[in-house]
């Protein structure tokens, strides 16, 4: 084992017991993560987990420095902990190949740490272990990196701003569908129409017909009518995987016949520039003639016409051929993926045509991959300094010296003298509809004979009989975007939770609806239940239900009175606890709304609980819902 | 450039990509040709190598005979047990190679013999007249406990590109402006005889942060001052900020406790930080992309500030 003495100096006998005795999950194992790994360990912490889905990748070993090529393939977290028990014999360094939302995360293991550490890539496991942390009550460090910049900060309930208390800008831009499928004018147009429509349509996993509920207006209607006629051709086509024709029917279609179709439209090309339809015919001839490759194209130059058919025929084959066809027309699917050549050359060829239909500039398959694969740059540099200072703030964390941490950013200008600064951590903002809850633990000992009854009256009992639950009998169970019971709505009285879907691990929402009541302002703060098992030393008599954790509940402030013409944000798009529905606000230009990008399952969510949760982030006047289904690819990171 | 004039090959091209996409194939290319020497051996030493290596210089040169002891065990990480008494420059560079294999790494047994070397990095000891007589850009750096420094001397002229974005007015789209540019560098020497212009306290601190003084001090103070007792390390840092003629109070004696707490000892994460910091300088002087710090850079790791300033 390490001495430590070292450290002891520093930061006094005191902060080094802390450090020793202190269990760390880190979440993510990779840029961040292997520096993070190291330095803990390093700095006399000796109980760490570590949890990434990922395996090793070449391109992860410019900066993923406890990776060697003898590890491509294998998990991050298993090479990362190896690693450091290699630096560290005896340390008590674990690994998990998972990925943190799984149910087994639930509220019970993530209250086993003293500190998390999130060293992650994408925005959406950055809110879910923002929230599970609030639940537990854990403390938490959060991190990004991009490129040469770089930022870390502290995370704690009811003393510091969470992830969610000011919307993140969305990193990747979304387009309005008629852009997409219509009127292109850029090349990342081609690019999102060939990898979230061609690819997604032809190879991707099977869809029904977009559930696109959108309001339409009498422009758009007839189009977008048009538009989902063609997804469900395109659909299609796909049954023709097998035949040789299939690159033959795709291309007339998508670049013949949906074109002509679009030229029709006399009014959309009347400032415009029309498109041209391309030939099959004409360029399988021409292709003839080329020396072009398509098993090794030039990634760093763009593709002639030709060139780029060319490799449109080669992809379209190989990917039908890696399909599963049988003769009732279930397949397999591919989803895409930026290092599968295969998928990104399809890509990149066929958003290269799209841009030669459309006379958009071309772009190399090099910046195509950027684009399609929403690639950050990534430098060890960078990593290495963030993850140097996120472990200074865990010493001060782990040895409540809350009042040394701060956020800290590394940036790049060498223009400006600071490249590494700081500023006091944010209090958190009063209306934020993540941290602005009182959450508990709901224990059930059995799901499946537990009614969602059970806690409804169980909840209307506790608010008799405890003076610290504050709710009424006038209260709403709602679960993400679904409402599982308010007074108008009893139907799921007598289901089970198991029925429900409410298992280990998700939370339930319990609101007063009768606010004008309310005296209290623990009364005004929604109830966020974790939905866990019975306590382990209960095991043997476990009860049926039971709610704990009021004493860990921070102090709330009174809401701020609504200002009466607070600005609707404009065309923000707001995320859920559910995922799988964005609500856009529209803004009253009617400007650039949201565009379908991929097709998910759609729950209900009404207009109702819609309003109610913009009003609930502080979001007053007139507001009107447009739907669109979203769905999340990895995503970028840090916004500056 | 120096010795090698070797172009990017496919599979450094997918092995950096994450890295090209951010500073460019040109620069790839300049660091794939370069030579670094890198003097004295500390977890600082660690940190800006494991960074350049990653990056893929073309080759890293290590000077540090000395043996691993017990202590350097607490912070360097890839010394072990097994490796006490064993030389340090070459116990790391086998470490090192396993990161990169395209990368040519050897300990060095002399200094004399620079010949090809690009740039010489000195941890934590004072060495860079001899560079600077010999015409060859030098960087002085350390990490000590929370704090560390690193003082760059590029010489009479350093030449860079600076890429600037600029948005035509009329169509809306911003473009690359790429400008040629020239910076001139101040020997150590002349850095820490260097004037400060009076005033007050006030007016000094906009300027410098107390800091950099320190690290100046604590710079040039030689191996004999260091291996004495604490006492004779702090009154050394009096007596040069003394020299200064600094004003009163500019440098507080909290921040010297918190030096004097952090001289002597190493921290992972600071060394990491100024590492970190350190290799990204190398990088701009080696690709000529950015205008590396002029001159001096400090890291205070418990209020996580870096600043830089010339002096």
């Amino acid at each position: 084992m390490r001495t430590t003495e070292q450290l002891t100096r520093i930061f006094g006998q005191e902060a080094a017991t802390r450090v020793s005795t202190a269990r760390l999950l880190v979440v993510g194992a990779g840029g961040i993560g292997c520096e993070l790994l190291k330095d803990l360990s390093m700095s006399g912490f000796q109980h760490i987990e570590a949890v990434d889905l990922d395996t090793i990748d070449l391109s992860n070993l410019n900066r993923q420095f406890l990776f060697q090529r003898r590890h491509i393939k294998r998990p991050k977290s298993e090479v990362a902990i190896q690693a450091i028990r290699d630096f560290n014999p005896g340390i008590d360094a674990h690994a998990r190949q998972a990925n943190i939302k799984e149910p087994t995360f639930d509220v019970d293991w993530f209250s086993q740490f003293d500190l998390v550490l999130n060293a992650l890539d994408n925005l959406e496991a950055r809110r879910h272990v923002n929230t599970v942390c609030l639940a537990a009550h854990v403390p938490l460090i959060e991190s990004g990196t991009a490129g040469y910049l770089g930022q870390v900060t502290v995370i704690k309930g009811g003393e510091t701003e969470c992830f969610e208390c000011h919307p993140k800008p969305v990193e990747r831009k979304t387009f309005p569908i008629c852009t997409i499928r219509s009127t292109p004018s850029a090349p990342i147009h081609c690019i999102v129409w060939a990898k979230n429509y061609l690819f997604a349509q032809l190879f991707g996993e099977r869809q029904d017909d977009e559930d696109m509920t959108a309001e339409e207006d009498a422009e758009n209607m007839e189009e977008l009518k048009q538009l989902r006629e063609e997804s469900t051709a395109l659909a299609k086509l796909a049954e023709a995987m097998g035949s040789p024709e299939f690159a033959r029917v795709v291309f007339e279609k998508v670049f013949s016949s949906d074109i002509a179709r679009l030229l029709s439209m006399a009014d959309m090309w009347k400032h415009r520039q029309p498109p041209t339809q391309l030939d099959y015919d004409e360029l399988e001839s021409a292709a003839l003639d080329s020396d072009f490759d398509p098993m090794s194209p030039g990634t760093h130059s763009a593709m002639s016409l030709t060139d780029a058919f060319a490799l449109f025929k080669y992809t379209a084959a190989r990917l039908a051929q890696r399909l599963d066809s049988d003769e009732q027309g279930t397949r397999g699917s591919i989803s895409f993926d930026k290092d599968d050549e295969d998928a990104l050359n399809f890509v990149a060829a066929t958003a290269s045509l799209r841009s030669y239909v459309f006379g958009i500039d071309q772009t190399s398959i090099f910046e195509t991959k950027a684009m399609a694969g929403n690639i950050i740059p990534a430098i060890a540099t960078t990593n290495a300094v963030v993850a140097g200072m996120m472990v200074t703030q865990a010493i001060m964390v782990v040895s409540e010296q809350m009042s040394r941490c701060h956020t800290a950013y590394v940036s790049y200008n060498s223009k400006r003298s600071r490249s590494v600064l700081s500023e006091p951590l944010a209090l958190p903002n009063p209306v934020c509809a993540v941290c602005r809850r009182r959450y508990l633990t709901l224990r059930v000992a059995d799901l499946s004979r537990t009614t969602l009854g059970d806690v409804v009256d169980y909840l209307h009992m506790l608010a008799e009989t405890e003076n610290n639950l504050y709710l009424g009998e006038d209260i709403s169970v709602v679960e993400g975007s679904r409402i599982l019971y308010d007074l108008d709505f009893e139907d799921n009285m007598e289901k089970s939770m198991e029925e429900l879907g409410l298992w280990r691990g998700r939370m339930i929402t319990v609101a007063r609806e009768d606010l004008d009541d309310v005296e209290s302002v623990a009364g005004t703060v929604p109830v966020v239940l974790s939905i866990a098992g019975p306590r382990v030393e209960d095991a043997s008599q476990p009860l049926d239900l039971d709610i704990e954790g009021f004493e860990l509940i921070p102090e709330f402030a009174p809401l701020p009175p609504p200002t009466p013409d607070e600005a609707v944000p404009n065309g923000d798009q707001l995320h859920f606890a559910d995922d799988d529905v964005a609500v856009v606000v529209d803004d009253s230009d009617g400007d650039e709304g949201l565009a379908t990008l991929h097709h998910v399952k759609v729950d209900n969510i009404s207009d109702e609980l819609a309003k109610r949760k913009l009003s609930d982030i502080g979001v007053r006047g007139e507001s009107s819902i447009k739907r669109r289904a979203v769905a999340t690819d990895d995503e970028a990171t840090i916004s500056e | 450039m120096s010795q090698h004039n070797r172009v990017i090959s496919k599979e450094e091209e997918a092995l950096y990509d994450r890295q090209i996409r951010l500073w460019g194939m040109e620069a790839q290319s300049r660091l794939r040709n370069c030579s670094i020497l890198f003097v004295g051996v500390k977890t600082v030493t660690l940190e800006a190598c494991k960074n350049l290596v990653l990056g893929g210089i073309g080759r890293l040169s290590i000077y540090d005979p000395q043996p691993i002891t017990k202590l350097d065990l607490e912070t360097q990480y890839y010394f072990n047990e097994s490796h006490i008494g064993q030389p340090k420059d070459k116990v790391l560079a086998e470490k090192l190679a396993v990161l990169n294999p395209l990368v040519d790494i050897s300990a060095v047994s002399s200094l004399d013999d620079i010949a090809g070397v690009d740039l010489v990095v000195s941890i934590g000891r004072q060495t860079m007249g001899e560079w600077r007589r010999k015409g060859v850009k030098s960087i002085l750096a350390d990490a000590f406990g929370l704090f560390g420094y690193i003082f760059v001397d590029c010489l009479d002229s350093h030449e860079y590109i600076e890429e600037g974005r600029v948005k035509d007015p009329k169509t809306g789209e911003s473009e690359v402006v790429r400008s040629s540019k020239v910076a001139t560098y101040k020997s150590f020497e002349e850095s820490v005889k260097a004037k400060v212009a009076g005033g007050n306290a006030l007016r000094l601190a906009r300027k410098y942060s107390p800091l950099v003084f320190v690290c100046q001090a604590l710079a040039t103070m030689d191996e004999r001052v260091q291996a004495d007792s604490k006492l004779a390390v702090s009154q050394f840092i009096k007596d040069s900020l003394e020299q200064r003629e600094l004003p009163q109070g500019f440098v507080g004696d909290e921040l010297l406790e918190r030096v004097q707490a952090s001289w002597g000892t190493e921290f992972v994460p600071s060394a990491a930080v100024v590492g970190g910091t350190l290799a990204q300088e190398v990088l701009k002087i080696i690709t000529l992309k950015d205008m590396p710090a002029n001159n001096w850079f400090t890291y205070d790791g418990l209020v996580s500030e870096g600043i830089a300033c010339t002096l």
